[in-house]
């Protein structure tokens, strides 16, 4: 059996799922000032009504880095960079602590200039006397040679409780978000790290046997030792877990797209032949954008509760607003809602408030009620078809590299849609018949979160990056370097990735080379050749493996 | 977080599945560390500069621009309708005001290829520059164009395409041609009888650095299109006049590409040629972009950027200040005949020959135009060479007048009665016919 819990923004819900069958389920306020509280209560109610002892696995998503960053309720870190030549990293300040150290490396990782030992002294004074006992390295072209992140960090150790090297969040490169990322990082690490303590604490206390994961926003999960040293991983994993729900509940497996309507917003994700689209770049965070990979998603302000308002030349629009609850859950201003109790397409609590809201509004404006209650719900309509539309064409517009994916690029056509949350139901057929496709109500389809947290398998992304002129390979983000033969090839690049993940599982305290290695795929290589000036050629080989994101059996 | 003054779409398309051999200069490496370098630099996070992917140019695009022997098709592969294609993408962003500027970052470049084209001539097939400006003309009508060529060969193919067109301005920029290939580019090639001063050559010394580039920018470039009054400026991008180019002997730096950049401000760039793919190309792109976009570049410089190691020497400053009063005196005074050919009647007749380098072809050309006070000219050319039979080309440009397009008509017909040629190819931009007949 599998326990998931889902710390959401109003409610936190915990399921315990067995063979994909919902067992027990719950549902508590959620405490933001103690989401320990919350997360403890809801799973306390699901224990109670299942044999705790056949729990295997818990998982769960949380806000808790999210609200701190949001709210700035993080610890100081002191951030070293090393840049070189570029765009001036002053651009990227973040903190109080933040230090620029001279010294590069190039694009293929050759040092260019030293590390400057004097200015990297200057900075651990610097923080040393700010009191920051949390730090972050980065430097440009570091998942090519961390050499100098490596130096920055040992230059602030002996004063530091944990240091964030940003190679080894990710190997993408991109150094701005590579600094966000890596200074967020550090800056939740303590918060997060009592959060898990507290959680392994109660797992204990409970008597459960089971592994504890914690979900990311590129729909997987991670287990709670690797979330202790990359709590910046667990941000924003609320949507992944409803959006795995939904692959948990309906097995997706042509192109598809994904609408979860709640109260005020309305979500969207795109499959592509039945996995999830994710974010290419990485996903933003208090306005910084990161390199934390994230599904593809957008949010537009329509919901159930969205207000109606009549512009000045009788337009009926609905939302971004809110203005409180619907007039059916006892509010002021007609909604979203209120207008489909109005025209009978919903039936949600008090009807006869809605009918009041509407006829009250519609005299307001001399016009029909029902005629402005259908124009409310043709607009709401209207802009989630056209935000599906936009989506899967900027996912269709996405660059590409080669003349063989430009000409034989796959486009996304979706012929099917699965709609979630509150106001779903009553959304279903109107949805139906404006995108013209099928349209699915999920069943369950109010507690997907919660199954999606409890199903999500792990994911994990690894790149290697091979230079046949410099003989080494690197994995930057496992810290792995190794020499290899001038005749090395893409092939045994990719065989030794595959290896390379499936140890990097087992590692993990995943079954890697023993379940997962034949899923590990491999998502891009390429291999280009090098010639230098006296006709030398040599082979720069660069390729990228994941487990994709998937669903426990 | 940094922002765009000016937007910026910038169509990235290294056609990591192309090129000409394996070792060649033109090679898929060729954009693989600039690709490294936008992405490590996170350009595209950079408020209004956004990524776009390249179009496919059509045949229709190509057959308007070039006389293709014997097909679009035997000259222009895949990769070369991506790369006019990305091109064009630039020019669809700018038009239709999505972006204030674009740069087509693409390969194959095409500023060698001519207006009559039978294979491959300095790593250019079919000029994407021309394509481009020309599928902006058929969509936005007749625009007056300034074209910058910015490479360090001359840009001896879009001349050709533009020597007779009196709305198209061309700026070649480049490395002396009687030390580099192509061997041409010199102040006295200023455009065909009709459209003389609108092409203009400076040849510069070999080892010309920032201080040159850019004095002739102040002195040459800008006054000059003050008085053109261009609707579209151009930028054609070639970047092998950077320090550390394989193939050139120039000392332009990273940090004068951008300042050029700067005071340009041209509305579209066209990547062409720059070889040194890993020294240069991802520094100088940078700057272009960010100066382009309207962001500090003041920190873009190159591992080994040197600026007393790449000055140039007093004597070639002089050198440059006499081209450019040389050069200017000509833009603002152009003679009144051309002195590459001869007068018979109304038309004005001049003789080439064409080496393709790449593809080992000889062409030989007789190039006739109306000589008219009216308009562009009807242009019409016998064509024979080592690859396809005597053939004729003969254009009718956008702007002609009736005369001109009737000696156009006529010209064709004449042709096809005549009966010797193996291929008539007619480009009547007029009347938006664009017909070949033979084999
Ligand atoms: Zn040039
Ligand atoms: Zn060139
Ligand atoms: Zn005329």
């Amino acid at each position: 059996m599998y326990l998931g819990i889902d710390v959401g923004g109003t409610h936190t819900d915990a399921v315990v799922v067995d063979r994909r069958k919902v067992r027990a389920f719950s549902k508590v306020v959620t405490d933001h000032d103690n989401l320990l509280v919350s997360v403890r209560a809801a799973m306390e109610d699901v224990l109670s009504q299942v044999k705790k002892d056949r729990v295997e696995r818990i998982a769960l998503s949380t806000t808790l880095s999210t609200n701190a960053i949001v709210e700035h309720k993080t610890e100081e870190a002191g951030v070293l960079v090393s840049a070189g030549p570029g765009i001036d990293p002053e651009n990227y300040h973040i903190g109080r602590g933040y230090a620029v150290i001279d010294g590069s490396l190039d694009h293929r990782g050759f040092e260019v200039k030293e590390l400057n030992r004097k200015e990297l002294q200057n900075a651990a004074q610097m923080f040393r006397e700010l009191g920051m006992r949390v730090h972050a390295a980065v430097g440009k072209f570091s998942v090519r040679n961390p050499a100098h992140e490596i130096a920055m960090k040992s230059a602030v150790e002996a004063d530091s409780d944990h240091v964030t090297m940003g190679h080894r969040i990710s190997g993408m490169l991109n150094f701005p978000r590579r600094i966000a990322t890596a200074y967020y990082n550090a800056a939740v690490w303590r918060l997060y790290n009592k959060f898990a303590d507290a959680i392994a604490q109660s797992v204990d206390e409970y008597g459960l046997e089971a592994s504890i994961h914690v979900l990311k926003a590129d729909g997987g999960t991670m287990p709670l030792a690797r979330s202790r040293q990359f709590p910046v991983e667990s941000i924003l994993s609320g949507p992944a877990a409803s959006v795995m729900g939904i692959v948990a509940l309906c097995e997706i497996h042509e192109d598809a797209l994904i609408m979860d309507i709640g109260g005020t917003t309305t979500d969207i994700a795109v499959f592509a032949g039945g996995a999830p689209v994710l974010e290419p770049r990485g996903i933003e965070v208090g306005s910084y954008p990161t390199l934390v990979r994230a599904l593809k998603t957008r949010s537009i302000g329509i919901g159930g509760d969205s207000v109606i308002k009549i512009t000045r030349t009788g337009q009926v629009r609905v939302g971004p607003e809110r203005e409180g609850p619907s007039m059916a859950q006892g509010g002021e201003a007609p909604t979203l809602i209120d207008a489909m109790n109005f025209l009978k397409l919903a039936d949600f609590r008090d009807r006869h408030a809605s009918a009041r809201g509407i006829e009250r509004l519609a005299r307001l404006w001399d016009m029909y009620p029902d005629k402005l209650a259908r124009q409310a719900v043709d607009f709401a309509v209207r802009s989630i078809v056209d935000e599906c539309r936009d989506m899967v064409d900027m996912l269709n517009e996405r660059p590409v590299y080669t003349i063989y994916e430009l000409l034989q690029g796959r486009q996304i056509e979706p012929k099917k849609a699965y709609v979630m949350g509150g106001p779903a139901a009553a959304f279903q057929p109107i949805l139906k018949e404006a995108l013209d496709m099928r349209v699915e109500l999920p069943p369950d389809f109010q507690v997907a979160n919660a199954i999606g947290a409890a199903l999500t398998r792990t994911t994990a992304e690894l790149e290697l990056f091979a230079d046949t002129e410099k003989e080494l390979l690197h994995v930057p983000a496992l810290s792995i370097e190794h020499p290899i033969p001038r005749g090395y090839s893409q092939d045994a690049a990719e065989d030794d990735l595959r290896k390379l993940m499936a140890a990097y599982l087992d590692e993990l305290g995943l079954p890697g080379t023993r379940e997962y290695k034949d899923e590990v795929e491999i998502v891009e290589s390429n291999a280009f050749n090098m010639v230098d000036l006296f006709g030398g050629a040599f082979r720069n080989i660069r390729v990228k493996a994941q487990l994709r994101p998937g669903i426990l059996d | 977080m940094l922002e765009a003054k000016n937007s910026l779409g910038v169509i990235f398309f290294p056609a990591f599945d192309w090129a000409i051999e394996p070792t060649h200069p033109e090679r898929e490496e060729r954009l693989l560390y600039t690709q490294d370098q936008l992405r490590e630099e996170g350009l595209f996070d950079i408020e209004g500069i956004t990524e776009y992917k390249p179009e496919v140019a059509t045949r229709r695009d190509v057959e308007r621009v070039h006389f293709c022997l014997p097909s679009v098709e035997t000259v222009a592969t895949k990769s070369h309708m991506i790369s006019a294609g990305g091109a064009i993408r630039a020019a669809r962003l700018v038009m239709e005001k999505e972006a204030d500027r674009a740069f087509a970052l693409v390969r194959p470049p095409g500023h060698h290829a001519m207006k009559i084209v039978e294979g491959n001539r300095g790593f250019c097939n079919i000029n994407i520059e021309a394509v481009m400006i020309e599928w902006i003309r058929e969509n936005f009508g007749q625009k007056r164009v300034a074209i910058i060529d910015t490479d360090c060969h001359h840009g001896d193919g879009t001349q050709d395409v533009y020597w007779h067109d009196r709305n198209t301005l061309f700026i070649s920029l480049h490395q002396d041609g009687r030390t580099i290939y192509p061997g041409s580019g010199f102040p006295d090639e200023l455009g065909g009888p009709n459209a003389l001063g609108k092409t203009l050559n400076v040849p510069l010394p070999p080892r010309t650095a920032d201080e040159g580039f850019l004095y002739v920018m102040d002195e040459l470039v800008l006054p000059v299109l003050e008085d053109f009054k261009p609707d579209i400026i151009i930028n054609s991008a070639g970047q092998d006049n950077h320090f550390t180019d394989p193939i050139t002997n120039m000392n332009f730096s990273a940090q004068g590409y951008a300042a050029l950049n700067e005071r340009l401000k041209p509305d579209i760039a066209v990547l062409e040629g720059g070889y040194a793919i890993q020294g240069a190309l991802p520094y100088v792109n940078l700057g272009i972009c960010l100066a382009m976009a309207g962001v500090d570049y003041s920190k873009v410089y190159e591992p080994d950027y040197h600026p007393e190691k790449v000055r140039q020497d007093v004597r070639s400053m002089d050198t440059i200040k006499r081209i450019c009063e040389d050069v200017r005196n000509r833009y603002f005074n152009p003679p009144s005949t051309p002195t590459d050919g001869d007068v018979n009647g109304q038309w004005f007749t001049r003789m080439k020959d064409v080496f393709y380098d790449t593809d080992g072809i000889r062409e030989s050309q007789v190039e006739s135009v109306v000589i008219c006070p009216d308009c562009s000219g009807a242009v019409k050319t016998e064509v024979w060479s080592t690859s396809n039979p005597l053939s004729l080309c003969v254009e009718i440009p956008m702007d002609a007048c009736d005369k001109c397009a009737s000696l156009g008509r006529r010209a064709i017909e004449e042709g096809h009665t005549k009966g010797n040629y193996r291929i008539v190819q007619a480009i009547n931009r007029k009347d938006k016919e664009y017909t070949q007949f033979g084999f």
